[in-house]
């Protein structure tokens, strides 16, 4: 039913009878190409083509708006190169099923705005980090190294917002939709570590049955959450609330026969549980006379009750458990242009993990993991981020250095330059250079940085 | 009679008091022989940053020329609303929207206050994000939107950044602009005003500026460095728009040339509607959250 109403509704788009200054179509081609930092002779690692279309039909001026945008990829390293043969089917699975990324129907009068069908909603003001921005889904195929816009998974969804004063907004989500975030398949570049080991270990076993338990589409298990923003003075900010279920499962594994070693059989069985967000946001810019004008601050501050969180050894593949656990992440971020063009913007922030240290067989080490990587944590994990940027020419050629990571020490450092060719043609080269131990979210990478390039050209 | 004398005398510094305290928000000034280059430079001011309407809507076009006449291109969809509200001391507020391909949805929002110690709050919607940023303010001197325009003479000089000497009236001699060949203002009765920045060091020493005597608008520009050699010229056409009985001067097109490395930046504006009493909720984050693209 949904696909039809897609189809009618795109066919109506392109529809002569839309012609006019009412119908604004846009898109792009990106090629995106990357080589393994170490062996660049050989590695190809990805060679994805990209094509987006979007559509905007104001039906009545701005009252009333329908907008689309629908995007095919092809990755065709998954083609070239034999070692990511296996991977091919689960490449192909996300390309088969992310092709629309928006289509809804805008409504704006007065104090109210809703924005009815699929979309993403980024709440918080981090860069890089959800602390709030949690309401969609994640897609972690190339694990975070994709823009925000591209990581998040639309869900279909009602986004109701009502103004009741100036510069103020409360944002109540209705998200009946559900889609598990997503992460590398096996024998593709980000195949986390955890993964891999998984698989090394199923495949000893006489047997494992595997099975994945998705919500019910019922109302109740939809998704609720709601946002209030608002100003005092120079201050912005807001409060967040979001109760739904966890975009990713929690492994049972069971031991069905044999003994627990090799040639033993399992039943592992996948289900999502419900989580809360408590969370506010912040910014601020100073803008009166004094030393600190100029300086924009910004932070996150998110409370998860009930988020499921892994432990175990990363390094032997053992998850000795999963808990359902009160965890804290906060951020704080201080933005400033120095000099002439030169943009500085730093973040420091923790994520908490409420009990220190799990309670597992004492004959492993027992580590948290990262719930998005599933690389081991801190139970007081520190993160921090540095980003300049600046550009010359005109703003046609831009650079940008992006620092990452944890006081571990693990992270990523990715430089960037990307030059406008012409008005619709950029092209970006950058490396990804990841560090740390095999255990870490960014160290289990290590062997992965890499060399890349895009070519887009916008329509 | 005397007290007459002094009534009349007191009456009579009443204009130079209302400009020396600035000017009130939406009416229309224009410069008169007789007027200091401080007066003079208040309405070039006024005039500048559309104080005299209650709101106005454009489409703007920038064309970045390099030397060897290579052209890009970007279009924005322009907004702004005229408070001059001392509650919170909002001068006014600009939205501005990119409709270029490349750059489709990319939004900023500006409140510049009416303080001119106080810089401006900024946000940025930033498509790849799906995301409002709230920006620290550009250094006044950083490139605009990656013209030869500076920041600050687009969006921050206020009159209290410079100090001003009038240099006298002369009837400018023309400009003809390299975008469309056309030669403009030939003839036209202008102020010469020299004008100096306060802060020092600054990257430039002086500006030489031209105001016409019938709008107020500052049609011309020589920007000097610090050795004193001219850099950069700054060209602006003024129309004269007529809404509600009243004449409103507005920019239609600026052309902007760095004569160092013979870069230039064309700006026009298009379609242009004032006072079509657009609602301050317009300028919001909420408005910036709305952006399709």
């Amino acid at each position: 039913m949904k696909k039809l109403v897609l189809i009618v509704a795109l066919l109506l788009c392109f529809s002569p009878a839309f012609a006019g200054d009412r119908f604004t179509l846009s898109g792009y081609l990106k090629n995106e190409l990357s080589l393994r930092a170490e062996s660049l002779n050989s590695d190809l690692t990805k060679f994805k083509n990209i094509i987006q279309l979007a559509g905007e039909y104001k039906i009545k001026d701005d009252e009333l708006v329908f907008f689309t945008k629908m995007r095919y990829w092809y990755d065709a390293a998954f083609d070239w190169r034999d070692k990511y043969d296996q991977g091919q089917d689960a490449a192909g699975h996300v390309q088969r099923t992310d092709w629309l990324r928006d289509c809804y129907l805008d409504y704006n009068r007065d104090s109210w705005f809703l924005r009815l069908g699929k979309q993403q909603v980024a709440w918080g003001q981090a860069d890089g980090v959800a602390v709030l921005d949690r309401v969609n889904p994640f897609d972690l195929t190339e694990y975070w190294l994709q823009d925000f816009e591209d990581l998040r998974i639309p869900l279909w969804m009602a986004n109701i917002n009502y103004a009741p004063k100036l510069n103020s907004n409360l944002q109540f989500l209705v998200i009946p939709d559900f889609e598990q975030s997503t992460s590398a398949p096996l024998y593709a570049p980000f195949t986390t570590y955890s993964y891999i080991r998984y698989e090394d270990w199923r495949k000893a076993q006489a047997g494992v049955d595997q099975q994945i338990y998705f919500p019910a589409q019922k109302f109740e298990n939809s998704t609720f959450a709601f946002q209030w923003s608002d100003r005092i003075g120079d201050l912005n900010y807001t409060f967040n609330y979001l109760n739904g279920f966890y975009y990713s499962a929690r492994n049972f594994t069971i031991l069905k026969t044999g003994t627990g070693g090799p040639n033993s059989t399992w039943q592992v069985t996948r289900t999502f549980k419900r989580y809360e967000i408590y969370g506010s946001s912040f910014n601020k810019s100073v803008t009166n006379p004094g030393p600190l004008q100029g300086f924009t601050f910004r932070g996150d501050f998110g409370y998860y009750r009930d988020e499921p969180i892994y432990y175990g050894d990363p390094l032997i593949a053992s998850s000795s458990g999963i808990k359902r656990w009160d965890n804290i992440m906060w951020i704080l971020g201080a933005d400033k242009t120095i000099f002439t063009k030169l943009s500085l913007s730093g973040q420091f922030g923790q994520y908490i993990l409420q009990h220190s240290k799990p309670n597992g067989p004492t004959a492993r080490r027992n580590f948290i993991f990262n719930p998005y990587t599933y690389g081991s944590a801190d139970p007081v994990e520190n993160i921090f981020t540095f980003k300049a940027s600046t550009n010359f020419m005109n703003d046609r050629l831009r650079a940008e250095v992006l620092w990452s990571g944890t006081d571990d020490p693990q992270g990523r450092l990715s430089p960037k330059v990307s030059y406008e060719l012409k008005d619709n043609l950029l092209l970006t080269l950058g490396l990804h250079y990841f560090y740390g131990s095999l255990m870490d979210s960014n160290g289990q990478y290590r062997d992965q940085s890499q060399i890349y390039s895009s070519v887009k050209y916008s329509f | 009679m005397k007290k007459l004398f002094l009534l009349l005398a007191a009456l009579a510094l009443i204009p130079g008091y209302c400009l020396a305290a600035g000017l009130e928000y939406f009416q229309v000034y224009t410069p008169k022989d007789g007027m200091s280059a401080d007066e003079i430079m208040q309405i070039e001011y006024f005039v500048k940053y559309t104080r005299f309407a209650h709101d106005v809507k454009m489409l703007g076009k920038s064309y970045f020329v390099d030397k060897a006449g290579g052209v890009r291109e970007k279009a924005t969809s322009r907004t702004r609303i005229t408070l001059g509200r001392k509650s919170d001391d909002i001068a006014y507020k600009d939205l501005v929207i990119f409709t270029t391909p490349q750059v489709r949805g990319m939004g900023t929002l500006t409140w510049t206050y009416m303080n001119p110690a106080k810089q401006p709050d900024s946000w940025l919607w930033i498509p790849s994000l799906k995301k409002i940023r709230k920006i620290s303010a550009s250094n006044s001197d950083d490139s605009f939107l990656g013209s030869d325009f500076t920041v600050e003479d687009i969006l921050t000089r206020k009159f209290e950044d410079e100090t001003y000497v009038l240099k006298g009236s002369e009837n400018f001699k023309g400009y003809t602009c390299e975008f469309n060949k056309k030669t403009y203002f030939a003839g036209v009765p202008c102020f010469v005003i020299e004008a100096r920045p306060k802060k020092s060091p600054w990257y430039y020493s002086k500006r030489m500026l031209w105001v016409d005597k019938s709008t107020g608008g500052g049609i011309y520009e020589e920007k000097y460095d610090v050795t004193g050699r001219i850099y950069q010229t700054i060209f602006k056409n003024f129309e004269i728009f007529n809404v509600n009985n009243k004449a409103y001067p507005t920019q239609t097109l600026l052309e902007v040339k760095d004569l160092r490395t013979g870069h230039r930046t064309v700006i026009t504006n298009d379609n242009i509607k004032y006072d079509q009493g657009l609602k301050e909720d317009l300028f919001s984050e909420r408005s910036l959250m709305q952006s399709r693209w």
